[in-house]
């Protein structure tokens, strides 16, 4: 069978062996800090010197750090739910053309586009004029539903517009209000994709830190906690830490591509 | 009825736009005005200067950082492109459930957040890394070498590993959406491999690699993470600087006033780039071809 690229078997060779380095190339580093995590040494390298799980203890018993995780799932469920929220509305005003809609979609994706230092800093200089003392759960909540949003209206986007419109207009000729239409056939469709967009935006937000190194004020997120362990001393449970953060991470991402795979 | 419509979406629209008008376009124009103003020990003081923006060509130091940055995002992005290119061609060339699994394993490291994936190259990179550990043990060198961290180099790394699912995945689906029937019409009318690959897949592809730099090209301008952990001080990138106006320096309006600087060369660049592929196009042409 022919594709596209219709390669001679040798060629086809030479893009599996060039596929396996660049998959070695993306894993290897990830795979060092696992194993590093193991390591039985005050210092983050090599070489090997026997095994233990003392790191993890470390991570997980050291106050700030179990705060760090706390703050950071606390702040992901708030972000992702007023984020999913908002999207959703978006997406389901974007199902038919309306006034001002081109312009309103450079408006939805300028968080994506703007760097992220940007994006820091108008925030900090708009709350630090309008004198709002800066917090986890104000200013930089704010920051993490306005990186959310978009990540989610973009990923609710396909799920409102690929359902058949008929079924609605047809509970509508029915004589069912909108509401009704909306409680009964509109949000069963869409909602394995409000959940894969909700997990989306949780993993963005979970992982967000730039911003969030903005605009937090004492308290900090996993990444932020994370930052200030790399930068400020090279602690020997930093690698105990990234893996949290990895399985952390890896996992809802995970289950939001697979639900919004079974929603497809 | 039109006009309804358009009423009812408007009104569901409305907290989000609300949102975004408060939270992204709100505190833009404050950070205009910010960069107009002065900060002294005394705080802000509210009173029209240039002299953020007379300052910034004082020395030739922020004009070169500009260019600098802009540099690495150009070399970045085609580091990035032609490492993407063949990956894209060997997915797509892959059938049923060994695509699915490849497609997830290229998927999975890119769903750890950018930090925990910069500072694992410290550990490879570094004096007790795994590269000089290999030398070592392979009696390369006998000491310990240090070039391989803290430079232009290991930004660039660093960068391209981030980065490069951003540039694979618009690549491959526009090379996997691409009819075999076309390739093979080529090679049945006499083309040469090569040139049906450059006469048939290479412009077809040509949206999926524009799409796919210019979303490496506006992360890797951003970037701060990786010159701060990779970098060093030969490393240094735009944000870096920005961020020490306000982390160290304390001085929030000359660091709005390079943010300013830095915003207008993105909307240069998105206006210049949007003449090729709009970002509407970028971020829904798959959902809206299928309409």
């Amino acid at each position: 069978m022919t594709t596209c690229t219709g390669q001679s078997r040798s060629e086809k060779t030479l893009l599996w062996a060039y596929a396996i380095l660049v998959y070695l190339f993306l894993y290897a580093p990830v795979l060092t800090v696992i194993v590093l995590s193991f390591n039985d040494s005050h210092i983050v390298g090599l070489p090997l010197q026997g095994f233990t799980t003392r790191w993890f203890l470390v991570v997980f018993t050291r106050p700030e750090l179990v705060a760090a995780l706390g703050n950071s799932i606390t702040l992901g469920i708030l972000s992702a739910t007023i984020g999913t929220a908002l999207a959703t509305l978006l997406a389901l005003a974007y199902r038919r053309p309306f006034v001002g809609n081109g312009a309103l979609f450079y408006l939805i994706i300028a968080p994506v586009i703007l760097p992220s230092v940007v994006v820091g800093v108008i925030l900090l200089v708009f709350f630090g004029l309008l004198k709002v003392p800066l917090s986890l759960w104000t200013t930089a909540l704010v920051a993490h539903v306005t990186w959310v949003l978009p990540f989610a209206f973009l990923s609710l986007y396909p799920v409102t517009h690929r359902f058949d419109r008929s079924l609605e207009e047809a509970a509508g000729d029915l004589g069912a209000t909108r509401a009704v239409v909306f409680r009964r056939i509109v949000f069963p469709l869409i909602r394995p994709g409000i959940i894969a967009a909700w997990l989306f935006a949780f993993s963005l937000s979970f992982d967000e830190f730039i911003r969030t190194l903005f605009l937090t004020g004492f308290e900090r997120t996993l990444p932020v906690q994370f930052w200030y362990m790399i930068v400020e001393s090279l602690s020997p449970e930093a690698p105990a830490m990234a893996v949290v953060i990895i399985v952390i991470s890896v996992a809802t991402s995970l289950a939001g591509a697979m639900l919004s795979r079974r929603s497809a | 009825m039109m006009n309804r419509n358009s009423r009812s979406a408007i009104l569901l629209a409305s907290p989000a736009i609300a949102w975004l008008l408060i939270f992204v376009a709100l505190p833009c124009a404050f950070m205009l005005v910010m960069s107009f103003l002065t900060t002294g020990i005394f705080g802000i003081q509210f009173k029209f200067t240039w002299l953020n923006f007379s300052r910034m060509f004082d020395t030739s130091l922020y004009g070169f950082l500009l260019f600098k940055t802009f540099r690495i995002a150009i070399v970045t992005t085609l580091l990035t492109l032609l490492a993407a290119y063949p990956v894209a061609l060997f997915l797509s060339s892959q059938r049923g459930a060994v695509k699915n699994v490849l497609l997830l394993l290229l998927f999975l490291p890119f769903w750890i957040g950018y930090v925990v994936r910069t500072f694992a190259w410290l550990p490879i990179l570094g004096r007790t890394g795994l590269i000089n550990q290999i030398l070592l043990q392979l009696h390369i060198v006998s000491e310990p070498v240090e070039w391989l961290l803290y430079n232009e180099f290991a930004v660039y790394l660093g960068l391209v590993y981030v980065y490069l699912l951003f540039m694979v995945l618009p690549i491959f689906l526009a090379v996997d959406r691409i009819e075999p029937a076309l390739y093979e019409a080529a090679r049945d009318l006499g083309a040469s491999r090569w040139k049906a690959f450059t006469r048939v897949t290479l412009p077809l592809s040509k949206p999926g690699v524009l799409s796919g730099s210019i979303m490496v090209f506006l992360l890797t301008f951003g970037a701060f993470v990786t010159p701060a952990l990779l970098g060093g001080t030969s490393g240094i990138m735009y944000s870096n600087v920005i961020a020490t106006q306000f982390f160290a320096d304390n001085n929030w309006s000359f660091g709005s006033a390079l943010s300013s600087v830095m915003t207008v060369v993105v909307i240069i660049f998105l206006i210049t780039s949007g003449r090729f592929i709009g970002l509407r196009t970028i971020f829904l042409s798959r959902v809206e071809d299928r309409r």
